[in-house]
């Protein structure tokens, strides 16, 4: 390891600056779990740190020591040169230290300069609406952060959301932001903006720690790197010095192989199609949110779907699995007509759902990890029999999963939100690919996964594939699609805008068509 | 160097659990005994007068159980109604209408007994089941929040047994100002006074907790009260089954009602529901909502109540009562916080 003067030099600070933030040997232990292990970590001023680590690794929770919503178990916090002990996240705000979470936590119903000022001690005890909202929109200027602060914030896009989330945290004074897995919910435009506004945030002297799993991000954003392992820190490495292999080792400790994917199913005999879409269209609340949709999926395919989110993507998922019913058209899976069958029929015929958004729709983050792994078995043999539930046999299933989706759990009867982000999505994606007999439509599966997750699920996406599964792959990145995908559609405001096959494809057509180019019009 | 550090829990362990509560409990009557005392009673006298009073004879135990069993219907209620996530504030109504309903089966059926009173029974759980429908299909079908709507239902209710209890079904007789006349059949006794309204509501409290976890519904149902969102993904009918909880929750405290008319009052009259739907409430946020433990915070309130009785005779108003309970809640509430939390010895490390 490098010592200290250099450290400060390399980051163009003078010599002797001490840290914004310096943890010594902070461990913390959960019942059964070493969540953290005497980690030690400095981040100093101007500095854009990122945490890494695979899935579980203990990175949130050792955000959540610094905030003060854990209490850590061994060490010591030091900030700005002094010892600390934050009972809550107001008093690490109050420290300068703010957190923008994996899971969001606004309160949804309330405008966005309500959140802003919720909790603050700041905001003036008898206020009117109008000024809250002046207030917001200056702030929300000079820290450059567009926001509308007259919007209620279920009405915000998730790049949005987390926009008013920063600005919550900034307001406040922060010196030291700390974003858990920040991009993971963004389009790539709406990444850009945010790395612009961190990067005029370190500009000012202040310092940034960024955990995610997107290696060519990390390496993109970061100034200095910190992995961790098991929950103890195995190494902090100059962004420059690394390499995405060299990380990728660094966060499992041996050399992962990464399976060559390439190989695309043999060319599909004239099957009939599994699934038909013929002219669905979905209205919502003001507008239509799916236009005249057609298309025919085979077995033994993965169709992927490109585009940003928010263009009708999840409206698509909810029709296909029969969570929303089209308002016209007609869907039909083996020939059947299946447009008002409903979730549970559709399940049942083998429809595997992966959710865009797990806790909201896919979980119950409250209940146990057992009553979460069944959710989609609960109701046949061995579990269920003539109405009876069977809680032995939820446990034996629910053991089952958690070590096929490799979740270390050590108490089933604990609230599923204990469990870490990436771990929670496992879960979630291995109970949907039991069911997916026939098709699989994954939303967005990687998202919070680390690489060596990513790569186990694709790897198995394609064993669905081949053994005669049709998979519905929908994700923004386009590298995912172009190597896994048989087939890409584009969606854009709720229609598709072409489908090629992927070999015939290539990232401009995409591109135009994400921005909306009908196929047929392009050059 | 050892340093003493908390540390929370994600799960409190049971016995903790426990423990604390009954340590609430008694803090809190430490805390009543403390004011009594300051206001210049003697607690140790008053608190031997309830216990003696209470336990001391089987009449006192005779009481306690009449008051221990509405208290169980209308907390399995409220608790039946939290598993999904509503808010069942109209108990008390439900419990009058109950009543009002059986009552007027025993005043104008007549039959055998075997008949009339499993038909009590049943007007009694309809009438409360009918109580709560509006509220319920306005949470299922318009979103509106159950909180007030079987709030405002209760004080109807209540009228509505005065009214008639007063007027159209008043005792004939001339003997009775304000109550029916008395009904010709009875829940039968069991045990001096004490119905049989009681061993039926412990059955459905055992039920209702196999229920819970042992059967498919239960499972459904669980899910549905924890994320609608997530019971809607796996197609499970969440409007159904709101319904049907509602009006389950609706039905149990209406069959209280009926238990009380027909077997500890004997005549319907105004007031007959003597809070104990609200006190319902209570029982099942102590419970947390488990029928299991609505029996044993039932029978706790019931102790309670029978010693805000006895009290009553010793020159102290029920607000005595009301003040204690409000106290148990509060300390039960940091009582179960507390038990999160563990103490960590920890070896503090060299910087
Ligand atoms: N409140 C809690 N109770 C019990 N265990 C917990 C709790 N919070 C976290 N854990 C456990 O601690 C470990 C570390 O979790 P943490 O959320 O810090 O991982 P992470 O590095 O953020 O992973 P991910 O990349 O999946 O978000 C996990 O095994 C998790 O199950
Ligand atoms: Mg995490």
């Amino acid at each position: 390891m490098r010592d200290s003067a250099s450290v400060q030099q390399r980051l163009g600070l003078t010599p002797g600056t001490p840290p914004l933030l310096s943890l010594k040997s902070v461990s913390k232990y959960f019942p059964g779990v070493v969540a953290n292990e005497s980690v030690d970590l400095d981040v100093y001023p101007g500095e854009i740190h990122a945490l890494l680590g695979e899935n579980g690794a203990g990175k949130s929770t050792l955000m959540n020591i610094v905030t003060g919503i854990y209490k850590m178990d061994a060490g010591e916090l030091i900030v700005d040169g002094r010892t600390r002990d934050f009972a809550s996240p107001t008093d690490a705000i109050e420290a300068g230290i703010g957190m923008v979470h994996q899971h969001f936590k606004l309160v949804r119903a309330f405008t966005v300069a309500e959140n802003i000022h919720l909790g603050w001690p700041e905001t003036p005890k008898r206020i009117s609406r109008n000024s809250l909202e002046t207030r917001t929109a200056q702030l929300a200027t000079d820290l450059g952060l567009a926001v509308n602060p007259k919007t209620v914030v279920a009405d915000l896009s998730t790049g949005e959301q987390q926009r008013v989330e920063i600005l919550r945290v900034l307001a406040r004074d922060a010196k030291l932001l700390i974003l858990d897995e920040p991009t993971a919910v963004l389009t790539p435009q709406e990444a850009r903006e945010l790395f612009t506004a961190l990067r005029a945030f370190t500009a000012r002297g202040n310092a940034v720690i960024f955990i995610s799993h997107k290696l060519e991000e990390v390496l993109e954003i970061s100034d200095r790197i910190t992995v961790l392992r098991n929950g103890e820190k195995v190494a902090t490495e100059w962004t420059k010095d690394c390499t995405e292999k060299s990380l990728a080792q660094l966060m499992v400790g041996r050399e992962i192989v990464l399976t060559e994917t390439h190989k695309k199913s043999a060319a599909r005999a004239k099957a009939a199609p599994v699934l038909s879409l013929s002219d669905v269209s979905l209205k919502g609340e003001q507008d239509t949110v799916l236009k005249n949709i057609s298309f025919d999926l085979y077995p033994g395919e993965i169709l992927g779907i490109a585009g940003v989110a928010g263009n009708g993507q999840r409206e698509l998922t909810y029709v296909i699995s029969g969570l929303s019913q089209a308002s016209s058209g007609k869907i039909f899976l083996d020939g059947e007509d299946v447009t008002r069958a409903g979730a549970r029929a559709l399940a049942q015929k083998g429809i595997g759902h992966i959710p865009e958004d797990r806790l909201h729709s896919g979980m119950a983050p409250t209940l146990s990890i057992t009553d979460n792994a069944v959710l989609r078995e609960y109701g046949a043999p061995p579990l269920s029999r003539k109405g009876w539930f069977s809680p032995r046999g939820a446990a034996n299933l629910a053991r089952e999963i958690a070590s096929i989706a490799e979740v270390m759990v050590p108490d089933f009867n604990m609230p599923a939100r204990n469990l870490s982000g990436g771990n929670q999505q496992r879960l979630v994606a291995r109970r949907e690919m039991r069911i997916a007999e026939r098709i699989l439509i994954a939303a967005y599966p990687s998202r919070g996964l680390d690489v060596g997750a990513i790569n186990t699920m694709m790897r198995y996406f394609l064993d669905l594939r081949d053994s005669g599964v049709a998979v519905v792959l929908i994700s923004e990145e386009l590298e995912e699609l172009l190597s896994f995908s048989d087939r890409i559609a584009v969606m854009f405001h709720g229609e598709i805008m072409g489908t090629c096959p992927t070999d015939k494809a290539d990232v401009e057509t995409i591109g135009l068509m994400m921005g909306g180019t009908r196929q047929e019009d392009l050059p | 160097m050892t340093s003493m550090r908390l540390q929370r829990m994600p799960l409190a362990p049971p016995r903790v659990a426990f423990v604390l509560r009954v340590l609430s409990v008694l803090l809190a009557i430490v805390t009543a005994a403390l004011v009594l005392w300051a206001s210049g009673h003697n607690p140790l006298a008053l608190g031997a007068k309830v216990i003696s009073s209470t336990f001391g004879s089987s009449f006192g135990l005779e009481d306690l159980s009449l008051l221990f069993s509405p208290l169980i219907y209308c907390g399995l209620s409220v608790a039946v109604a939290l598993r999904i996530g509503a808010w069942n504030i109209g108990a008390e109504g439900q419990f009058n209408f109950g009543a009002l309903c059986a009552t007027g089966v025993a005043l104008f059926v007549s039959g055998p007994v075997w008949v009339i009173l499993p038909l009590m029974g049943a007007a009694g759980m309809i009438g409360g089941a009918l109580w709560i429908l509006i509220p319920t299909l306005a949470r299922a079908y318009a979103d509106v929040s159950e909180l007030i709507t079987t709030l405002l239902m209760n004080f109807v209710a209540m009228l509505l047994v005065y009214w008639l209890a007063t007027g159209p079904w008043l005792d004939p007789s001339g003997m009775a100002l304000a109550t029916t006349s008395r009904l010709p059949v009875s829940v039968p006794a069991f045990w001096g006074i004490v119905h049989w309204g009681l061993p039926i509501a412990i059955l459905i409290a055992i039920a209702l907790s196999l229920f819970v976890t042992y059967t498919r519904w239960g499972y459904e149902v669980r899910i549905a009260g924890a994320n609608p969102g997530a019971a809607r993904y796996a197609g499970m009918p969440v409007r159904t089954q709101l319904i049907g909880i509602m009006l389950l929750s609706g039905a149990l405290a209406g069959l209280g009602g009926m238990m009380e008319v027909a077997g500890t009052v004997g005549r319907l009259q105004g007031g007959i529901s003597n809070n104990y739907g609200y006190i319902g409430i209570m029982v099942a946020v102590l419970a947390r909502a488990a029928p299991v433990g609505v029996l044993a915070t039932a029978f706790f309130m019931a102790v309670l109540l029978n010693g805000g009785i006895v009290l009553q005779s010793q020159g102290l108003t029920t607000h005595t009562v009301l003040a204690v309970t409000g106290l148990i809640l509060l300390y039960a509430a940091i009582g179960d916080e507390a038990a999160h939390y563990k103490i960590l010895r920890t070896k503090a490390k060299d910087g």
